[in-house]
């Protein structure tokens, strides 16, 4: 029987043309995927099967002139687990019996290991001392051990399997070698378990040179994309802030390349191209000196009452080169809690501080530089020829500076006061090294502003700020250090913009004493002092002197810079430089404490009012005070010129002048110590070497 | 009784079949190339592939119609034996659908109710072509088809038992089903959605939402994207056969079997996949003439349901490797690595065979 039903046979075809056009869709999505998309997933699969490997190159290290490190690299060891290589069962509860078996031997090995080393419990440390505290925010600890329970770690191996179970998970942190090496020991028979080594950076001098070393973190979200592009690895630290932050390019070094083939498991299955070797990053040497440095900041926090000030800066330089011998500023903090990742609520308890540690009040910090600005109102009077060395102004504890507009109603003339005015005193007839070293406040008012019922002419303002910026001021000094602040030189122009106001003669005597609207910053103060010590030079300030390479090869020697040859003749500076050694020298000088046995001393006292809305004016309507000193010594050949800058200090002379004292006098017995020695610093060996 | 004739017997659907599960064979072996534990793999295949071919020449020597006559005993075993693997079967990715008799040979047996269900279901609906149009066969031959395939549902292996189901829709639409049938079961399909859903097992319902949203889950996504980027990395003439980077470094799962066709298509490009897909086509396209040629009913129909599980299981086992479809652990036929379907596929082919073979 031939029976094709016709309604089975057209059917049938039916189903053919489905079957074609099912074909085709496949045929078509076959083409889509491997022409059209082709390259993207080609590209994916090569992303895949490599993985770039970064190694690490060891940062470089910031070494003092002496060869002393302040920083280095140390490392610390975490034990990790890879999920996927734990050992498995099909069956889960004999798998997870397997694996807590496993955490347990981890967790044993470690803590047993720790409890071996403990120490005996410490003594309890002494209270600390209220003072430091306010002064210096040591948060610092030696990073404590770790190790996660054994419930801990099976509650993250589960989380992280969720994931990707080829990652890391950190059970145990910050371990002693010691302890490493048991762990490490150990791991032939605990599968999945292995050491990690973390790289760490250390501080060993910590809160006495952290503002010019700084620390590192994490590459900051911003900056991603630059860093990736100078090949840093995407978890790579770089520097953060000052040395660390300012010379990054110079310490990194270039990390080593190996780019492999992989399974999907992350097991190397060979070496795509030729590896490149990590190149270490280069080495600092400062011209800092770490005894010198601590010195000064031992000093400072003794003789800064916390109660007062919140902060308080001392810089030294050496006027023959610009180098910076030492820098501190206070409130220090100790960046060694910034080496192993600083958490939120710490890094807000370091910047909320008062005093702002975080700031370097040295180069940041501006402030009116009170009398320490008479040294330019004297050089630029000497050299204007408005006064002479000989010349005799008369200084009252008053004058009167009569009304522009009306100048015979007595009435309406501005009062202008000596500091001696409030007890009572005068300076009377004064010449300017006189005037230099009692700081009179009437003499360089009329050498600033002139005197008109003396039909007296003084510089003017414009003169003035012209000099004030030939010293520096209202400029950024070029010290390699981030964060630097220019500070401020008024003149009419900008009252006009900023104030809105007209410059009137009393805007002049007010900047011609360091009062006013002039700002500056203690490092400012200190590269006019090193000026005006080392006859007419104002040098670039340096920190790092030399950068060598991991060989200790040296790869660049910074010669000093001088930025300008000031256009004041010598015998003027020379005049300057008496009034400050009588300051010191002379019974009738402000500072005549600092006065040192063995060593000329000459210096310069500032009292600096200044204007804050909470400090306010005190009972009898004074405002609070910044205390300055600045200084060079030797008097003859001077070496060092320093300054102290103390917060809402007071007198300069009672507060400022006694710490100078303190870190001249312990710098120059170190310096016969060091003589007597006749060891030569690094400093000096690679300066000889130098081209 | 029709007097056999080997000169019919489809050479040329013959030739097909050998070459496509020859580069099965081929394909596996690079597939599973370093994996220790699957090194014997590809010549356990070649050996299903040998006794295969010899089954379906067996198949194919008798006729179908005696053959015909065991088909309820035949029904009963299977049942018998879906039941018992739901007993005491093993479970292999989620499902327990393999019995493994003195642990000789282990038994697949919604394989052979594939086999079982295109002859019950052709074998009633046959001498009722007549009657289609009457709801009382077409409930009847629902229920030969529903107990069958929901054993095999709750072993549970759904992607069998919705094959099941495709191919009973394949033998009732050549029986001429009418079209108001059509519409009702695809209503009733519709209606009943919600209720299948709440009754897959989370992985099914996972696969599916990876499917519809493939970020839902990136663990259980991570096989479909790198199926994906294997075939879209092939290009033209793929990376060569053994270095395919996504199945020899491992990224690519379950390679030798649900995700061959990703294999092919990574190294052996285009050319390669669009070669086996043309032989898939044509093995497919010589049974729909064997079932159109066939000259009763009843071979019609059985060749016609078989033919579909062949043509349904390659689009969806091709469709989930190109991003298409979502996961279901369907072997793609011929191809992918398993005994217990090649010898099944083979026993199709041999009925097929049987009834080319048998027409006057």
């Amino acid at each position: 029987m031939t029976t094709r039903t016709p309604s089975s046979s057209s059917r049938l075809w039916v189903l053919r043309i489905i079957t074609i056009i099912i074909f085709v869709l496949l045929l078509g999505q076959l083409a889509r995927l491997q022409f059209f998309q082709g390259v993207g997933y080609q590209q994916e699969a090569v992303v895949n099967r490599t993985r770039v490997v970064r190694v690490k190159a060891p940062r470089g290290i910031i070494y003092d002139r002496d060869g002393r490190i302040l920083a280095r690299n140390t490392a610390a060891y975490n034990v990790v687990l890879i999920p996927a290589e734990l050992p498995d069962d099909p069956d889960y509860a004999i798998s997870q019996q397997k694996r807590r078996a496993l955490y347990q031997d981890v967790y044993d090995i470690i803590y047993e290991k720790l409890r071996e080393l403990q120490p005996t419990p410490a003594p309890t440390p002494p209270p600390p001392d209220p003072k430091i505290t306010r002064l210096v925010i040591d948060a610092s600890r030696p990073p404590q051990p770790s190790v996660l329970t054994v419930d801990e770690m099976d509650q993250l191996v589960l989380e992280r399997e969720l994931g990707s179970a080829f990652l890391p998970v950190v059970v145990a942190l910050n371990l002693p070698r010691e302890v490493a090496l048991a762990v490490d020991e150990e791991t032939y028979r605990l599968p999945g378990v292995y050491l990690q080594l973390q790289p760490r950076r250390e501080y060993p001098s910590g809160l006495y040179t952290s503002h010019i070393i700084g620390y590192m973190g994490p590459i900051p979200e911003e900056e991603e994309k630059a860093y990736a592009e100078k090949g840093y690895a995407p978890d790579a630290w770089v520097g953060w802030s000052d040395l660390e932050y300012q010379y990054e390019d110079t310490l990194h070094g270039q990390p080593g390349v190996r780019v492999l083939e992989v399974d999907v498991k992350g097991n190397e299955q060979r070496v795509v191209d030729e590896p490149t070797q990590p190149v270490p990053g280069h080495n600092l040497i400062l011209s800092l000196d770490l005894e010198l440095q601590k010195i000064m900041f031992d000093a400072l926090v003794a003789g800064v009452n916390p109660k007062r000030s919140n902060s308080a800066a001392a810089v030294a330089v050496d006027p023959r080169t610009g180098y910076v011998l030492g820098m501190v500023s206070l409130p220090s903090y100790d960046n060694n809690v910034f080496a192993d990742g600083i958490t939120e609520e710490e890094y807000r308890t370091i910047v909320d501080s008062p005093g702002y540690p975080l700031l370097d009040h040295a180069i940041s910090g501006i402030y009116p530089p009170g009398s320490t600005f008479k040294l330019v109102t004297a050089s630029a009077g000497l050299q204007e020829k408005v006064i002479t060395r000989k010349t005799i102004l008369n200084a009252p504890g008053i004058i009167y500076l009569p009304n522009r507009n009306f100048p015979d109603n007595p009435n309406l003339a501005q009062p202008f006061v000596c500091w001696i005015h409030k007890s009572g005193g005068e300076h009377g007839d004064i010449n300017v090294v006189q005037a230099l070293a009692v700081s009179c406040d009437i003499f360089f008012y009329k050498v600033g502003g002139g005197y008109p019922p003396a039909d007296f002419d003084g510089l003017g303002v414009q003169t003035l700020a012209d000099y004030a910026r030939l010293f520096g001021f209202g400029e950024l000094s070029g010290i390699d250090l981030p964060g630097e602040n220019a500070g401020l030189v008024p003149d009419p122009k900008w009252k006009r913009i900023a104030k809105g106001e007209r410059w009137v003669t009393g805007d002049t005597y007010n900047m011609a004493i360091g009062q006013g609207d002039v700002l500056a910053t203690p490092l400012q103060v200190t590269m006019m002092t090193a000026a005006v010590a080392n006859d007419g030079i104002l040098y670039q300030p340096q920190v790092v002197a030399a950068v060598t390479d991991a060989e200790n090869h040296l790869v660049q020697f910074n010669r000093p810079v001088a930025r300008r040859e000031l256009p004041i003749d010598s015998k003027h500076l020379e005049t300057v430089r008496q009034g400050m050694w009588y300051a010191v020298n002379a019974d009738f000088g402000t500072a005549p404490e600092v006065a040192l046995p063995n060593v000329e001393v000459a210096g310069k006292t500032g009292t600096a009012e200044f204007f804050d809305p909470q400090l306010g004016r005190d009972l009898t309507g004074n405002l609070p005070t910044h205390a300055w000193f600045t200084a060079f010594a030797p008097y003859e050949d001077p070496e060092i010129a320093i300054t102290v800058f103390v917060y809402n200090g007071g007198e300069g002379s009672l507060v400022a002048a006694p710490i100078a004292k303190e870190i001249l006098s312990k710098y120059f017995e170190l310096k016969a110590r060091d003589e007597a020695a006749g060891a030569k610093t690094l400093l000096d060996q690679l300066e000889e070497i130098a081209p | 009784m029709t007097r056999q004739n080997w000169r019919q017997f489809d050479w040329l659907l013959f030739l097909a079949i050998l070459l496509v599960s020859i580069f099965g064979v081929i394909m596996i072996h690079s597939a599973v190339k370093g994996d220790p534990e699957l090194v014997d793999f590809p010549k356990r295949q070649a050996v299903y592939v040998a006794v295969g071919v010899a089954l379906m020449f067996i198949v194919a020597a008798f006729n179908y119609q005696i053959l015909r006559t065991f088909t309820i005993p035949f029904y009963v075993f299977v049942m018998a034996l879906l039941a018992l693997v739901g007993a005491l079967g093993q479970t292999i990715f989620g499902a327990q659908s393999w019995l493994d008799f003195f642990g000789l040979f282990p038994i697949q047996p919604s394989e052979l109710a594939k086999v079982v269900l295109a002859m019950a279901l052709s074998g009633y609906l046959a001498p009722r072509l007549d009657r289609i149009g009457d709801i009382r066969v077409v409930l009847t031959g629902i229920l030969i088809t529903l107990p069958i395939l929901l054993l095999v549902a709750i072993q549970p292996d759904l992607g069998t038992a919705i094959v099941l189901a495709v191919e009973a829709a394949f033998i009732f639409f050549v029986a001429g089903l009418y079209f108001r049938y059509i519409l009702a079961a695809a209503f009733l399909a519709v209606l009943s959605a919600p209720l299948a859903w709440n009754m897959l097992a989370e992985h099914q319902r996972t696969r599916i939402l990876i499917f519809i949203d493939p970020t839902a889950d990136p663990d259980a996504y991570f096989n479909v994207k790198q199926a994906l980027v294997g075939v879209g990395s092939g290009g033209l003439l793929g990376k060569g056969y053994g270095q395919g980077t996504q199945s020899q470094l491992h990224f690519l799962r379950v390679r030798h079997t649900d995700f061959i066709f990703s294999v092919v298509a990574e190294e052996l490009g285009f050319v390669g996949a669009a070669i086996l897909l043309f032989l898939l086509f044509f093995i497919i396209w010589r049974l729909w003439r064997i079932a159109d040629r066939a000259d009763e009913p009843f071979g019609k129909l059985l060749v016609a349901g078989l033919t579909g599980v062949i043509l349904f299981q390659t689009l969806v086992v091709v469709g989930m490797n190109m991003g298409l479809l979502p996961v279901t652990g369907l072997p793609l036929p011929f191809v992918s690595y398993g005994g217990n379907a090649m010898l099944s596929l083979m026993i199709f082919i041999g009925l097929a065979q049987s009834v080319a073979m048998r027409r006057t």
